[in-house]
């Protein structure tokens, strides 16, 4: 517990910060969350302020005049931080900028309960076994589940019996309604007879033909959590009962839900293998020992033997991730996570990031903006700078949005593309009112899972590892100075 | 010409188009590739490696326009 666990605290405050700032940025107005990151702020320099007059009056200098002289000026400095508090408060609003204050602390609250958790006899004893810890973590994350989904069901049950206080206050629209109700649901019952003759050929062909069925908007697969979401509000629809909220979560997560499976998939199968290992392998050893070679020869050819290995991790697990994404696609009743925008841009926003981060770490923000000023040395590259300038941080932005829009353009065109072959193979053969369609879309299969998966895959890694490449400080022993740093390394 | 009407003409024509850069490129990429595989077939790894990326970028071009029609095919009622 000393000036290191402050700087510790510091770090976590800043990283934290900014995420719940983010975060609220995204939810609330932006009043509160630029108060939340004055407040956040604010309390990070009267910390370091504090710390430093600590330090002062308790370090070997104490009682010389350059210490008085460094007291002097760090009260001047918190004379001039409480006025530009009192301005804050002024100008944002109160309860942000406080919660913005409270937040290092309540960082350092948490950071020293759980270094005396983790020294604590309590949790040696729970963590030394993987399956009583996987317990305790699955009843964690279930009670915290039963205590929100309660929370959530209490105040939908207020305003539920709001609504019904105003129902009964008005008896007539009520009568109205039930009155209403049974004609609407004859219409309904008839519709739909009406539909089901007229497509009940084709929609069992369809479901022959590898499981897909007409649906509003585009046309997709039907995939197990969608079957369920719509069992479920069908469920409740003839019931009469507004429709449960699991079945919203999963009909809003249904990615999400699925690109977690893979994960853990693909956890499972690393977990195994690497606390199961025999001289002799087995096939599924086999299969991961092939890939992590390949992997590492591959990203540490091109990343070179320096800064290889520190990426080789990151870029062989996004590739493994990304093409079981792909593939489990077409699987039947499954669903690739990459046909929706919002995981491909969840992991091209993760490696700009950490792009960015490695950048900064290797280079330093000077020379950060050095490359971002195109590394000019002499005047013509100086006077270049305007211009490049712009250039590089577009180019910057460009990156995650071309490698998201490239994943998911190719995967959710393939899925379109075997959603209309098999829906022509089912109208081909619709005339004959078979139980089954012509089967047009294999073909189209074996094409996406030999080719389009792997290659948006392996893709999706290269270009990553290119950028890497392109922001790591460059080794200058071959003789190229400054000329075609990029189509040098780039080969 | 109504909007619908313009957005479902000018849809299929633009990947149409975009399809037709995306081809050439593809060609040429290969072209080269091949080329170069013949005159160094030692090198087949590494060419074809750069082949698969460069023709990634060809073919990401066609995909753009993909995304942007079926972004605006909704709007054809």
């Amino acid at each position: 517990m000393g000036l290191e666990f402050l700087a510790r605290v510091r770090r976590s405050s800043i990283v934290a910060g900014l995420v719940v700032t983010l975060a609220v940025a995204a939810a609330a107005p932006y009043a509160l969350a630029g108060g939340f990151a004055a407040g956040v702020a604010w309390s990070l320099v009267n910390l370091a302020l504090l710390q430093f007059v600590v330090v002062t009056m308790t370090g070997p200098e104490r009682g010389t005049g350059a210490a008085f002289r460094r007291l002097a000026l760090a009260f001047a400095g918190s004379l001039a931080l409480f006025a530009a508090g009192a301005f804050l408060l002024t100008k944002l609003p109160i309860m942000a900028l406080a919660a913005g204050f409270t937040f290092p602390f309540l960082v350092m609250v948490l950071k020293a309960a759980s270094a005396a958790l983790l020294e604590s006899a309590f949790w040696r004893r729970r963590t030394a076994s993987p399956w009583q810890a996987g317990v305790l973590v699955l009843t964690l994350v279930g009670a915290t589940w039963w205590a929100s989904t309660n929370f959530q069901g209490a105040t939908r049950a207020d305003a539920q019996t709001e609504t019904h206080a105003t129902e009964h206050a008005a008896p007539a629209t009520d009568a109205h309604a039930t009155e209403a109700a049974p004609a609407a649901g004859a219409e309904g019952a008839e519709g739909a007879g009406g539909a089901a003759t007229g497509h009940g050929e084709a929609a069992a062909g369809e479901h022959a033909a590898g499981g897909h069925e007409k649906a509003e908007g585009p046309q997709v697969f039907e995939n197990v959590l969608g079957l369920i979401v719509k069992s479920a509000e069908h469920a409740a629809e003839e019931k009469g009962q507004p429709v449960p909220a699991w079945v919203h979560f999963l009909h809003q997560f249904e990615i999400v839900i699925y690109s977690l499976f893979v994960a853990v998939l693909i956890s499972i199968i690393a977990i195994s293998v690497a606390n199961n290992w025999q001289s002799v392998p087995g096939p599924l050893q086999a299969l991961v020992e092939t890939w992590v070679e390949h992997a590492w020869n591959f990203f540490c050819g091109i990343l070179g033997p320096k800064y290889g290995p520190r990426f080789v991790p990151f870029l062989g697990t996004l590739f493994v991730y990304i093409y079981v994404m792909n593939v489990i696609g077409l699987i039947p009743f499954m669903h690739s996570p990459t046909s929706n925008l919002n995981i491909t841009v969840a992991m091209a926003l993760t490696v700009f990031v950490y792009v960015q981060f490695t950048a900064f770490r290797e280079l330093g923000f000077l020379g950060w903006l050095d490359h971002m000023a195109g590394s000019p040395r002499d005047v013509v590259g100086w006077a270049l700078v305007p211009l490049m300038m712009p250039v590089h941080l577009i180019g910057e932005i460009a990156k995650p949005i071309s490698l998201s829009c490239r994943l998911f353009g190719n995967i959710f065109g393939e899925d379109m593309l075997l959603v209309g072959f098999a829906t022509l193979g089912v109208s081909a053969l619709s005339a004959l009112h078979l139980p089954f369609g012509l089967p047009l879309q294999v073909p189209f299969m074996f094409l996406a899972a030999l080719i389009t998966s792997p290659v948006q895959a392996l893709v999706f890694t290269m270009l990553s590892t290119i950028y890497f490449l392109l922001m790591l400080p460059h080794d200058h022993d071959h003789g190229h100075e400054h000329h075609g740093e990029e189509a040098h390394h780039a080969h | 010409m109504n909007f619908a009407a313009a957005l479902g003409l000018a849809l299929p024509l633009g990947v149409g188009i975009a399809a037709i850069g995306s081809g050439i490129g593809l060609g040429m990429i290969g072209n080269g590739a091949m080329q170069a595989i013949g005159r160094q077939p030692e090198a087949t790894a590494k060419i074809q490696t750069a082949m698969i990326i460069i023709g990634a970028f060809a073919e990401a071009l066609t995909i753009y326009a993909f995304v942007t029609v079926f972004l605006l095919s909704g709007k054809i009622q």
